[in-house]
């Protein structure tokens, strides 16, 4: 029998980066979520670091969260796994902004 | 004091469930506008990828001359995964591949697109790129109208359909949904691949416009939920849905998952080649029959997904049916209170009882308690060991050594998954009444 | 030939010849990801993805403010195929007059607009053909540059075929007085600089600075559903000379960034080697890089302000503001 294919290898390939360039953002001005840094140093679950399908969260080394909106799906994940009370503000972006879905 | 422009009806969301609902209000003569997020129906929506056509029929008559479709579904598989096993329940008639067809696969920028231009078409008013911030409400505490975020602008009506999908701001303002829940919500993850018509022909099965539907159970590691594979014209949607409070504890990030579902001996050669087009994700409404809200308050209704009327625990992924289905029975019951002067909470009772009826609240009564089995420890994680064992064990050729007795088989499976028999046959049991 | 039917704004009546000072924008509505293959140049558009360029939106907003400056009425032209509607209808919201050029057979509109667009100057002169009937321009704005395979030659086309004067690149635009407008444009390492443009003239403005304001319910819902106008007059008409000759750009004061050359005293010795390491400053010890954490972002303006005084990029200014350095940096 022939060694499998390094499938994994080759799926694995993709960066994180490269994933999200194949959707259209249409950046609003306003930031459309907003995270209390505060109230994350507090929270030990960081539920959203694992849950978020745009990785949009990232840890700070003093425990904080650091956040960009621009690459938002606006899906709702992070605030329905947020169990602490304050930590975001959820918004949808202005209208005709955001992102964009071509093959949803 | 802000712009106020009045209308008979005013629908929130332009997915399956407004456009349908804009689409019978139009069709009623009245004056309707529809307020969509995105800047055209269907940008900000994603799925799986397959819309059962059935609810069309009646809505617009030979829908399957018109509609933007990918692929007709001839196939449907259910799959069973283990990292290295695979068992599939493969159906496939001909009968799906005309005329009035079955399912189809087809993108939701095109499809949305399409459903609201028939609802346009009929004399709706569609205003895109606008949010719908909030409801109006009149001193009595009815909703008379929702708040835009066009300098606040406001659309008044005697009728607000909140269509507006899983996260329904307006529902949960109208107190008819209660605070989201992560219990009751799946994330869905899918990226679209480019795969030339003539490989996907190939590899699939199939030819010209006929496509493969595929449902699996086991991908998921040890996240309760499933994966589907959908087949479009020349591009394939691949994606896993996941349960969010487990997803968000397991440590694992989703597009792992979606990642491992790629890799895994039985799909990756399917996708041998293809290339990313497009990643995406959404949520789904999961809860079920049981965690469906109220329908209506004075004033409001409530349709589709911000009903919560989504049939998704992993074997199906269906949702934009009984968003047609609920979203133009939404606009019938708001014709019928507007006639009759009353469009409180009593007069759009109507909406209910029609929804029971139908297949919409019918089938979600039925499989009522398929998200808990679907979802539910041994169903996620030991019968797809045990049933693809249980195959590998009876398929094996073993010769000269006698083939082990299909009980005995059964047995030796199930007490390698830690399922007794007695629970096996139970589960049968209590699949075939809510599936049967 | 027959003229455009106007698609009116619900603001503003359409705009008739004689009406005012004519701004007319050139959008190039579409696809805002196309794919562009990097080996043969193709580009592959996606209906999905058009949409207004940032370029095309500020170029729009510039046309509004200045067109309401002057009292005058703004034009909307566009070439393009007829899934550019939506984006038009949401121009037309805002109260401009639209018009699109079609493609000659819309079925294969992507090839036919994509035939236009490679031939810039028939691209200029269709788009001019598609709004003569609304009088003479007094300002054409467009975006600097396409987001497809864009060269930013066609307002130079433009300039040509109107006998204008031309500003290219932009980034601010204001009237200067009834017959000209005072622009920015940048130039390198943050400098800017002001010229004076007399009218007619066209001008290409850079996405930026400006955001383009969002219509107003009445105005979405005015045209919603309304058919965008459609220029039927599809034949470019022979190319007459310029009308007339364009007005002289003048440089206003600005001082253009010019590096200082750094004296550097010749290394010694005869080891190449060691003069090559003397000249570069290799392996001779550097002061590590700061690394600064401010409490918050007037701190960290602080911070960076003394950073650039203390190694002269700036000067410090009685009173505790900062001025461009008038010394050499490097000294
Ligand atoms: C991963 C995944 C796979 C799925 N697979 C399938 C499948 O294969 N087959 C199937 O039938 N179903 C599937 N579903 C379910 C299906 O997508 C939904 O049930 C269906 O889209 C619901 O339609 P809707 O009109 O209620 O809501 P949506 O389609 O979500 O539409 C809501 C609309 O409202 C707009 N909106 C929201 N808020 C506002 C606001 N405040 N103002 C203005 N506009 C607003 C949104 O932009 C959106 O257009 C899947 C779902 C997911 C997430
Ligand atoms: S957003 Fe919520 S889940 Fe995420 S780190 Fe902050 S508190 Fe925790
Ligand atoms: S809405 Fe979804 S994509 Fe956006 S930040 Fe939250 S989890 Fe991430």
């Amino acid at each position: 029998m022939s060694a499998p294919p390094p499938a994994r290898r080759r799926w694995d390939g993709i960066s994180f980066e490269e994933r999200m360039a194949t959707v259209d953002f249409r950046v609003g001005a306003r930031a459309h979520i907003a995270v209390d840094a505060d109230v994350c140093r507090s929270c030990t679950t960081k539920a959203c670091v694992t849950a978020c399908p745009a990785n949009l969260f990232a840890p700070t080394a003093d425990g904080g969260i650091l956040f960009n909106y621009e690459e938002c799906f606006e899906c709702g994940t992070c605030y329905m796994v947020c169990n602490s009370e304050g930590a975001l503000t959820w918004t949808y972006p202005d209208g005709g902004h955001g992102v964009v879905f071509h093959h949803g | 004091m802000p712009e106020v422009l009045t209308f008979d009806a005013v629908v929130v969301g332009a997915g399956p469930a407004g456009a349908a609902a804009a689409l019978a209000l139009a069709r009623a003569g009245r004056s309707v506008v529809l307020v969509e997020r995105g800047p055209f129906p269907g940008a900000k929506n994603v799925y799986g990828g397959v819309v059962y056509g059935r609810v069309l029929d009646d809505i617009v008559p030979n829908w399957w001359e018109e509609v933007p479709v990918e692929r007709w579904v001839v196939r449907r598989s259910t799959m069973m995964m283990t990292g290295t096993q695979s068992l599939s329940v493969d159906f496939r008639t001909d009968a799906w591949g005309s005329a009035p067809y079955n399912g189809m696969t087809t993108l939701r920028s095109h499809f949305d697109a399409w459903l609201a231009g028939k609802a346009t078409g009929a004399g709706a008013r569609l205003v895109a790129s606008t949010v719908a911030t909030g409801l109006v409400r009149d001193g009595a505490g009815r909703v008379v109208g929702v708040r835009t975020d066009r300098d606040g602008a406001e659309l008044h009506a005697p009728v607000v359909i909140a269509c507006d999908g899983v996260n329904s701001f307006l529902a949960k303002e109208a107190g008819l949904l209660p605070r989201a829940e992560a219990s009751h919500h799946t994330l869905g993850v899918k990226e679209v691949l480019d795969l030339p018509h003539g490989a996907i022909n190939e590899r699939f099965g199939v030819q010209d416009h006929e496509g493969v539907d595929m449902e699996i159970l086991g991908c998921t590691r040890e996240i309760p939920g499933g994966g589907f594979l959908y087949t479009n014209a020349d591009t394939v949607s691949i994606g896993v849905v996941v349960s969010l409070p487990q997803l968000a504890a397991s440590g694992v990030r989703p597009e792992e998952l979606v990642a491992d579902l790629k890799a895994h001996p039985t799909i990756a050669p399917l996708l041998r080649g293809s290339s990313l087009r497009e990643y995406a994700a959404h949520l789904i409404p999961e809860g079920g029959y049981d965690t469906m809200p109220a329908l209506a308050s004075d004033g409001m209704l409530v349709a589709g997904d911000a009903g919560a009327m989504t049939l998704a625990a992993g074997l199906w992924l269906e949702g934009v049916n009984f968003a047609i289905g609920s979203g133009y029975a939404a606009g019938r019951a708001a014709d019928r209170a507007l006639a009759a002067g009353d469009c409180s909470a009593r007069g759009l009772a109507s909406y209910r009882t029609d929804l029971e009826s139908q297949f919409v609240l019918a089938d979600h009564k039925r499989l009522r308690k398929a998200p808990s089995l679907v979802l539910s420890d041994r169903v996620q994680q030991r019968y797809p060991g045990l049933l693809c064992d249980l195959a590998e064990g009876m398929f094996t050729v073993t010769n000269p050594t006698p083939k082990a007795g299909g009980l005995k088989l059964t047995r030796a499976a199930a007490a390698r998954y830690g399922v007794s028999l007695r629970q096996l046959a139970t589960d049968t049991v209590r699949g075939l009444r809510i599936f049967g | 030939m027959t003229g455009p039917d106007v698609l009116p704004g619900s603001h503003v009546p359409a705009p008739q010849a004689g009406d005012g000072p004519l701004v007319v924008a050139c959008l190039r509505i579409g696809d805002l990801r196309p794919a562009v293959d990097p080996l043969d140049g193709s580009v592959t558009r996606d209906r999905w993805g058009v949409g207004l360029p940032p370029a095309d939106a500020a170029a729009l907003e510039h046309a509004l403010r200045v067109s309401a400056a002057w009292g005058g009425r703004v034009v909307g032209v566009c070439v393009g195929p007829r899934s550019v509607e939506p984006v038009l209808r949401e121009v037309a919201a805002l109260g401009v007059a639209v018009v699109r050029v079609p493609a000659a057979d819309e079925a294969d509109a992507h090839r036919y607009v994509t035939e236009l667009a490679d031939d810039e100057r028939a691209l200029a002169r269709t788009l001019l053909a598609a709004v003569r009937p609304f009088g003479p321009p007094d300002l054409v704005l467009c975006g600097d540059r396409s987001v497809d395979r864009g060269t930013g030659a066609l307002p130079a086309y433009l300039a040509h075929e109107l006998g204008a004067a031309q500003a290219l690149g932009l980034v601010a635009l204001q009237p200067n007085g009834p017959g000209a407008l005072l622009v920015e444009r940048r130039l390198d390492a943050g400098w800017r600089e002001q010229l004076r443009v007399p009218l007619p003239a066209v001008c290409s403005v850079e996405g930026a600075g400006v955001r383009l304001r969002r219509a107003s319910l009445a105005g979405a819902l005015a045209v919603d559903g309304v058919p965008t106008p459609v220029d039927r007059s599809l034949e470019v008409e022979a190319a007459g000379s310029p009308t007339g000759d364009p007005g002289s750009v003048h440089l206003g004061p600005t001082r253009p960034y010019s590096p200082r050359t750094r004296v550097l005293p010749p290394p010694e010795g005869d080891d190449p080697r060691l003069r090559l390491l003397a000249l570069t400053g290799a392996l001779v010890a550097h002061d590590p890089p700061t690394v600064v954490q401010p409490e918050s972002a007037a701190e960290a303006a602080d911070v960076l302000l003394d950073f650039l005084v203390r190694h002269g990029y700036l000067d410090a200014v009685p009173g505790g503001g900062v001025a461009p350095s008038t010394g050499d940096p490097t000294a």
